[in-house]
C-alpha cells in the first residue's frame, strides 16, 4: 500500500512537472523572442545579445502608439468593469430575491441571448451609434461590452445569490433596512467572491476584443491594445513580431498580476455561482 | 399590484425618452453639419482619407492649399485597404470623407454601388498621366478619379549575392537550386497569392476576363485555359523541388520571405515597391529590376494596380475636392510622395525627371509594368481572388494537380458570379 | 343608489360599473385614473404617455434621419425604401430606424396598456367597495413592489439595444437580398423570403461548403472541449491529493495560461507553429528526430490538431478551478467509507469523485461546449480557418461561426445568406441549451410565476 502509495506521488510530480512545462513554453518563449534584436521570429528562446530596445519602441511616439493604445484599453477596460459590476451584480440580486413577471422567461432569454454571435449585425450597431451620436466612441464600446456581458454574467451573479441564505434579507428588513441597503450592505459584501470573479472577466473583455473595437472605433488615437497588437502582426508584410512580443508581454503582465490577486476567490465564487443548476 | 408596473412603465419610458432625446439631438446637427451653409461657393472643409502612415506628404499639401484658396482641407488617416467599407457606412451616415483612397480594381465595384462619383472634370483630369493609368481610372467609358501611384511587383534582389538581374527564369531556377544545398535560396515569390501568382499564369497564356478592345467581358474566363494550366504546374514546380520553403505558404507567407530575404538566405524576391524602405533598412544592399523572361520567352506579365483618389458620392464639395486633388497629383506634389514614400508617380512628365529615372526601383517598375496588365476593374473581379487563392495553395503544397485545381476555381468563379447577379 | 343595494347584494360589485367607465376613459391617458379620483398617478399617466408619443413620433412614422432622405420609421421598415440612389432611400439604415422605431413603439403600447389595466383594476376595486388606495400607500407600494423592475431598467434597456436589437436585425436580414452586389446606396434592398435558406441547399458551393464546415465544427466542439474537460479534472484531482507539496506554485503555473490573454496566446502559438521559423519545426521536432517537421498551416489535419491541441492548453484551467472547488466540498467520510470497503484509487474515483464533479459542473460543462461551438478567436487568429481545401468557399478548419465571419465581412460579403447561416447556427445552439436549461435542476426549483 504504502509503495503503491509513492508511485502515485512520483507520478503525480511527474504529470505536474510535464504540464507546467507546457504552459511556461510558449509564454517564457515570448518573453526571450522580445529581447531578441531585429524584428522576426526565431526560435533561440535565450537571446545571445539581449536587448530591451523593444521595450523602448514601445513608448516612442514617433514609433507606435502603443502608451495610447494601453491608456485607452485601461481606461475602457476600468470602466466596463464597474459598469458591468454594477449592472450584473444588481440585475442578479433582483434575479435571485424577488418574483416579478416575466421572471422566468427573461432568465431562458438570457440564456438563449449568450450564443448568438453579434458581428453579422455589425451594421445594425453602427447605426444605433451613429444615430446616438456615439461612433467612434469609446462610451460606445463600454456600453457594448457591458450590454454583452450582461446575460451571461448574470446567471453567474444570480447563482452565487441563491446559495445566501434569505433569511438574513428578511432580518434585515425587520431592522427596517431598505432595498438597496440590504444588497449594498449586506449581500453584496457576502458575494465578494463573485463580485471579484465578475469584475475580472469583463476587465480582460477589452483586451481581448479586436472585432468589435477595429468596427466601432475609427480615429487612430482611440484605438485600443488589442486592435494595435494585431495589426502589427497581420499584415502580410512588414511584420514586427518581435515588438508585437514587447507589446503582448506589457500587456499580459497587469492582467496576469490581478489574476494572482484575485486567484483565492476564483474557487469559491465560480464553484458556487456556476454549479448551482 | 399595479403600481409596480407602473413604476416599470415610468422608468422605462423616461429612460426611452431620454435616449430618444439623444436621438433626436442627432438628427438635427447632424442635418446642419451635412450641408454646407454656404452653399456652394467655398465649403468650410474638404476631408481626406489617406493611407495610414503615409500622410506626411498630403498634409503638407493640403496646408499649402487652405492657405492659397482659403479652403481647409482635414486628412485623417485610414487603411486604404478599410476605406471601401467604411465609406459604405459612413458615406450615407453623412460623415464619410469627401475623398477617398483605393486600388483602382475596387472602382467597377465601388461605382456600381454608388459610393464614388465621376469625376466633373472628365478626361480633361487625366492629361498629366501615362496610359496605363488612364485606362485603371476608367470605367465604363467615365472617369473615376485621380492616379496616385503605380505598382507593379518587380525583382527586388541582394546586390552581394547576386550581381546583376538575370535575364531568364531558368537562370534563376539554377541559381536556386545551386543555393539550395546551402539552405539558401535564388529567388522567392508569394505565388499562392493570385496578386503575384497572376505574373506567371498569364505568361503562358492565361487571362481573367476576356479583354474585348477595352470591354472585358466576365463571361470569358480564361484561368483554366491551356496556357493557365501550364502556369500553374509552373508555379508547383518551385515548391514542389524545394525551391520556395514551406513557411512561404499562407498568410505568414509575406512575413517569411521579408524574414529570409532579410537574413541574406535569399538572393532575390518578387515583390513590389512598398517593401524597399523596409529591405534597406535591414542593411540589403538591394537592387531592381523588370522580371526575368519564363521559359516560354515570354514576359511574366504582373498585375499593375493603381492607387487612385476618388471623389465620394456623399460629398458636397465635389468641385472643391477634384480642385484638391488636381493639386495632390500634380508633377510637383507627386515627386514630393515619391521622395517620401517611393510611391511611383504615374506622372508622363516625371518620367524623364532624373530623380525618378535614376531610381533602380522607379525604373524597374515603369519597364515591369509595360509587360505587366492592369487589374480588371470590373466588379466581377471581387469573386476571383479567394477562389484562386485556393487552388494556388493547393497547387503549392501539392495536394492537387494543377488542372483540377484550375478547373475548381473557374467553375467556383463563375458559381459566385451567378450567385451574385441572381 | 348604487351604494344603497351594494348593502344586501352578496356581489355587490355588480351593481357599479366604474371599471369599465375607468378604462374607456383611459383611451385619453390617465382620464381613467381621473375618474377613479387618483390625480397624481393619472396626471404621471398623461404625461408620460402623451409626451412619449409626441417626442417620438417623428422616429415612428418619418425616420430619425439616420441616413439620407427623411423618411423612415415603420414605413422603411415595410417598405425598405423607394428611391434607391445616395440622396434617395438607403434600405439598411431604413430597416436598422424601423427596428428601433418598433423596439420604441412597443415600449409606448405597453405603457398605454397599463393605462388601461391600471384604471381597470382601481374601478373595480371602487365597484367591490373596497378603498382606493391613498397616495401614501400608493407611494410606498411604488417604493416595494417597484423596486425590482426600477432596478432591472438599466440593464434592461443596455440589453435591448445591444443584444436584441441586432438580434432582430440579423433576423430580418436573413429574407431579404442584401448582399455586396446589391446593396445600398445605388440599390434597394429587398424582402425575398426564405430564399437565402433554401440557397443553403440549393446552391452547390454553398450546401457542399456548409456540410463540410458543420461536420469539422461538430468534431471541433466535441474534441477541443472533451479534452479541455478531461485535463482539467484530471490535474484538479491530482494537485488536490493529500501530501503532495507545492500545490500552490503548481496551481499559480497552470493558471497561468487563462490569466494571460487568449488573443495574445493565440497569436504566439500561431508563430510557434510557423512551417519555416516556428519552435516546432525549428527545434522541437527535430530534436524527437522529426526532422522535416509538419505542415501546420497548409495542410487541414495537422492545422486541425494543432487548434485542438492550443484550446486544450487554453481552456483546461477553468475547468481545474471549478473542480477544485467541488473536490474540497466533498465530505471526507465519503472516501472513508469506501477505504473500509477496500475501493482502491481508482475505484473512488470511478465511483466518488467523478460523479460528484460532473453532477455539480454539467451547466457549466454544456456552456463549455456552446462555447467552442463558437470559439471564432482560435480559429480566425491562429491561421484564418486555412488552408483552403478544394471546391469550397470555406478554408478547412472553418466553423460555422468563422465561416459566417467570412461571409458577412470578407471580401465579397453575402450579408443576408450569413444571417440565414446565423439563425441556423443560433437555432441549433439555441435548442441545446433550453433544453439542458429546463431539465436542470435550479429551473425545476424555481417557483413559477
Amino acid at each position: 500500500m504504502r509503495k503503491q502509495n509513492r508511485i502515485n506521488m512520483a507520478l503525480s510530480y511527474l504529470i505536474l512537472t510535464i504540464a507546467s512545462i507546457v504552459i511556461l513554453y510558449p509564454l517564457l518563449w515570448v518573453v526571450g523572442t522580445s529581447l531578441n534584436p531585429g524584428k522576426s521570429i526565431t526560435s533561440d528562446m535565450i537571446p545571445s545579445n539581449p536587448t530591451l530596445s523593444h521595450y523602448f519602441d514601445l513608448f516612442d511616439p514617433s514609433k507606435t502608439d502603443y502608451s495610447l493604445w494601453y491608456m485607452n484599453t485601461l481606461k475602457i477596460a476600468i470602466i466596463t468593469m464597474v459598469v458591468s459590476v454594477a449592472l450584473i451584480t444588481l440585475t442578479g440580486y433582483i434575479f435571485s430575491r424577488y418574483r416579478f413577471v416575466g421572471r422566468k422567461n427573461s432568465l431562458i432569454l438570457f440564456l438563449v441571448l449568450q450564443m448568438v454571435p453579434q458581428f453579422v449585425a455589425i451594421i445594425a450597431i453602427y447605426v444605433l451609434l451613429n444615430m446616438l451620436d456615439l461612433f467612434d466612441t469609446h462610451l460606445a464600446l463600454i456600453l457594448l461590452y457591458a450590454g454583452g456581458a450582461i446575460p451571461m454574467n448574470t446567471y453567474l451573479a444570480k447563482g452565487y445569490f441563491d446559495t445566501i441564505p434569505k433569511e438574513l434579507d428578511e432580518a434585515a428588513r425587520m431592522d427596517g433596512a431598505g432595498h438597496l441597503r440590504i444588497f449594498w450592505q449586506i449581500i453584496l459584501p457576502l458575494a465578494k467572491p463573485m463580485v471579484a470573479v465578475i469584475a475580472l472577466f469583463n476587465f480582460m473583455a477589452p483586451f481581448n476584443d479586436f472585432i468589435l473595437a477595429s468596427l466601432v472605433l475609427r480615429s487612430p488615437e482611440k484605438q485600443t491594445l488589442a486592435v494595435g497588437l494585431y495589426n502589427m502582426v497581420s499584415e502580410q508584410f512588414d511584420n514586427n513580431f518581435t515588438l508585437f512580443a514587447a507589446g503582448a508581454v506589457l500587456s499580459a503582465v497587469p492582467i496576469v498580476l490581478l489574476f494572482f490577486m484575485f486567484q483565492r476567490y476564483f474557487v469559491s465564487g465560480l464553484t458556487a455561482g456556476g454549479t448551482k443548476g | 399590484m399595479e403600481m409596480k408596473k407602473f413604476v416599470a412603465g415610468l422608468s422605462v419610458s423616461v429612460m426611452a425618452i431620454g435616449a430618444l432625446a439623444a436621438c433626436g439631438g442627432g438628427t438635427d446637427s447632424d442635418s446642419s453639419s451635412k450641408t454646407s451653409e454656404k452653399g456652394s461657393d467655398k465649403p468650410e472643409k474638404i476631408v481626406i482619407w489617406e493611407d495610414t502612415e503615409k500622410a506626411e506628404t498630403t498634409k503638407a499639401v493640403a496646408k499649402a492649399f487652405e492657405e492659397k484658396e482659403g479652403v481647409k482641407v482635414e486628412v485623417k488617416e485610414v487603411k486604404m485597404t478599410d476605406q471601401q467599407k467604411k465609406v459604405a457606412l459612413d458615406g450615407p451616415a453623412g460623415k464619410g470623407p469627401d475623398i477617398m483612397l483605393l486600388p483602382h480594381d475596387q472602382i467597377g465595384t465601388v461605382v456600381d454601388q454608388g459610393l464614388i462619383a465621376e469625376l466633373k472634370e472628365g478626361e480633361k483630369a487625366l492629361e498629366p498621366f501615362i496610359d496605363t493609368a488612364k485606362s485603371a481610372v476608367t470605367f465604363d467609358g467615365k472617369v473615376y478619379g485621380y492616379p496616385k501611384a503605380v505598382e507593379t511587383p518587380v525583382l527586388l534582389f541582394n546586390k552581394d549575392m547576386l550581381k546583376e538581374a538575370p535575364a531568364s527564369m531558368d537562370d534563376l531556377y539554377k541559381l536556386s537550386t545551386d543555393l539550395k544545398k546551402d539552405s539558401k535560396y535564388g529567388f522567392l515569390a508569394l505565388w499562392d497569392n493570385f496578386y503575384f501568382a497572376h505574373g506567371p499564369i498569364a505568361g503562358y497564356g492565361g487571362y481573367v476576363f476576356k479583354d474585348n478592345g477595352g470591354k472585358l467581358d466576365p463571361s470569358d474566363i480564361g484561368l483554366n485555359n491551356e496556357g493557365a494550366v501550364e502556369g500553374f504546374d509552373y508555379i508547383g514546380k518551385w515548391y514542389k523541388e524545394g525551391l520556395f520553403p514551406k513557411g512561404l505558404i499562407g498568410g505568414g507567407g509575406g512575413q517569411a520571405m521579408d524574414q529570409l530575404f532579410g537574413e541574406k538566405k535569399a538572393a532575390s524576391v518578387m515583390n513590389g515597391p512598398w517593401a524597399v524602405a523596409g529591405y534597406k533598412e535591414k542593411g540589403i544592399n538591394l537592387g531592381a529590376a523588370a522580371l526575368p523572361t519564363l521559359p516560354n520567352g515570354e514576359p511574366i506579365k504582373t498585375f499593375v494596380g493603381v492607387k487612385t483618389y476618388a471623389v465620394s458620392a456623399f460629398s458636397e464639395n465635389q468641385e472643391w475636392a477634384e480642385k484638391f486633388l488636381a493639386t495632390l497629383t500634380n508633377a510637383e506634389n507627386a515627386q514630393a510622395m515619391f521622395e517620401k514614400y517611393n510611391e511611383i508617380p504615374p506622372v508622363t512628365a516625371l518620367q524623364e525627371e532624373a530623380a525618378i529615372k535614376d531610381n533602380e526601383v522607379a525604373a524597374a517598375v515603369f519597364a515591369q509594368a509595360k509587360n505587366g496588365v492592369p487589374m480588371p476593374n470590373i466588379a466581377e473581379m471581387g469573386q476571383v481572388w479567394e477562389p484562386m487563392a485556393a487552388a494556388l495553395q493547393l497547387v503549392a503544397t501539392g495536394k492537387q494537380d494543377g488542372q483540377k485545381s484550375a478547373d475548381d476555381a473557374v467553375k467556383q468563379i463563375k458559381q459566385q458570379i451567378e450567385a451574385n447577379n441572381q | 343608489m348604487a351604494a344603497i343595494n351594494n348593502m344586501h347584494d352578496p356581489k355587490p360589485e355588480k351593481q357599479t360599473n366604474h371599471r369599465t367607465r375607468a378604462a374607456l376613459l383611459s383611451i385619453l391617458p390617465g382620464l381613467g385614473q381621473f375618474y377613479n379620483k387618483q390625480f397624481l398617478k393619472g396626471a404621471t399617466f398623461f404625461v408620460v404617455v402623451v409626451s412619449y408619443f409626441l417626442v417620438n413620433y417623428d422616429l415612428f412614422f418619418k425616420g430619425a434621419g439616420a441616413g439620407p432622405g427623411d423618411r423612415g420609421g415603420i414605413w422603411g421598415l415595410i417598405t425598405l425604401g423607394e428611391v434607391p440612389g445616395v440622396r434617395g432611400d438607403h434600405s439598411i439604415f431604413l430597416m436598422v430606424e424601423g427596428i428601433i422605431a418598433l423596439i420604441l413603439l412597443f415600449f409606448g403600447i405597453a405603457i398605454y396598456v397599463w393605462n388601461f389595466i391600471d384604471a381597470y383594476r382601481v374601478g373595480k376595486l371602487r365597484d367591490m367597495q373596497l378603498d382606493v388606495p391613498s397616495l401614501k400607500m400608493q407611494l410606498r407600494n411604488f417604493k416595494d413592489n417597484g423596486f425590482p423592475y426600477a432596478m432591472l431598467v438599466p440593464a434592461m434597456v443596455l440589453a435591448v439595444f445591444t443584444v436584441i436589437l441586432p438580434l432582430i436585425f440579423t433576423f430580418l436580414i436573413a429574407f431579404t437580398n442584401y448582399k455586396f452586389n446589391n446593396s445600398p446606396p445605388a440599390k434597394l434592398v429587398e424582402w425575398i423570403g426564405i430564399q437565402n435558406f433554401l440557397n443553403i441547399f440549393q446552391v452547390d458551393i454553398f450546401r457542399d461548403t456548409f456540410f463540410a464546415v458543420l461536420v469539422w465544427t461538430l468534431v471541433w466542439t466535441i474534441a477541443s472541449t472533451t479534452g479541455v474537460i478531461a485535463i482539467g479534472i484530471g490535474l484538479a484531482v491530482i494537485l488536490n491529493q493529500k501530501g503532495l507539496r507545492g500545490k500552490r506554485i503548481f496551481r499559480s503555473i497552470l493558471i497561468l495560461s487563462w490569466a494571460v490573454p487568449a488573443f495574445i496566446t493565440i497569436l504566439i502559438f500561431r508563430s510557434m507553429f510557423n512551417e519555416s521559423f516556428g519552435v516546432f519545426n525549428t527545434t522541437l521536432l527535430p530534436a524527437l528526430g522529426l526532422d522535416q517537421g509538419f505542415e501546420w498551416m497548409t495542410d487541414p489535419t495537422y492545422t486541425r490538431l494543432a487548434l485542438i491541441g492550443i484550446q486544450w492548453w487554453l481552456g483546461f484551467p477553468y475547468i481545474m478551478t471549478m473542480t477544485t472547488g467541488i473536490l474540497q466540498s466533498i465530505p471526507e467520510d465519503l472516501y472513508e467509507a469506501a477505504t473500509i470497503d477496500g475501493a482502491t484509487a481508482g475505484e473512488k474515483f470511478r465511483l466518488i469523485t467523478l460523479p460528484m464533479i460532473l453532477f455539480a459542473t454539467a451547466p457549466i460543462l454544456i456552456t463549455q461546449y456552446t462555447f467552442n461551438f463558437n470559439n471564432f478567436n482560435i480559429i480566425y487568429l491562429f491561421n484564418n480557418g486555412g488552408p483552403a481545401v478544394p471546391a469550397q468557399s470555406a478554408g478547412g478548419t472553418d466553423i460555422l461561426i468563422s465561416w459566417i465571419y467570412k461571409l458577412s465581412l470578407g471580401s465579397n460579403p453575402q450579408y443576408a445568406f450569413a444571417a440565414a447561416i446565423t439563425l441556423v447556427l443560433s437555432f441549433f445552439i439555441m435548442t441545446l441549451a433550453v433544453v439542458q436549461f429546463r431539465r436542470s435542476k435550479s429551473f425545476k426549483d424555481e417557483d413559477m410565476i
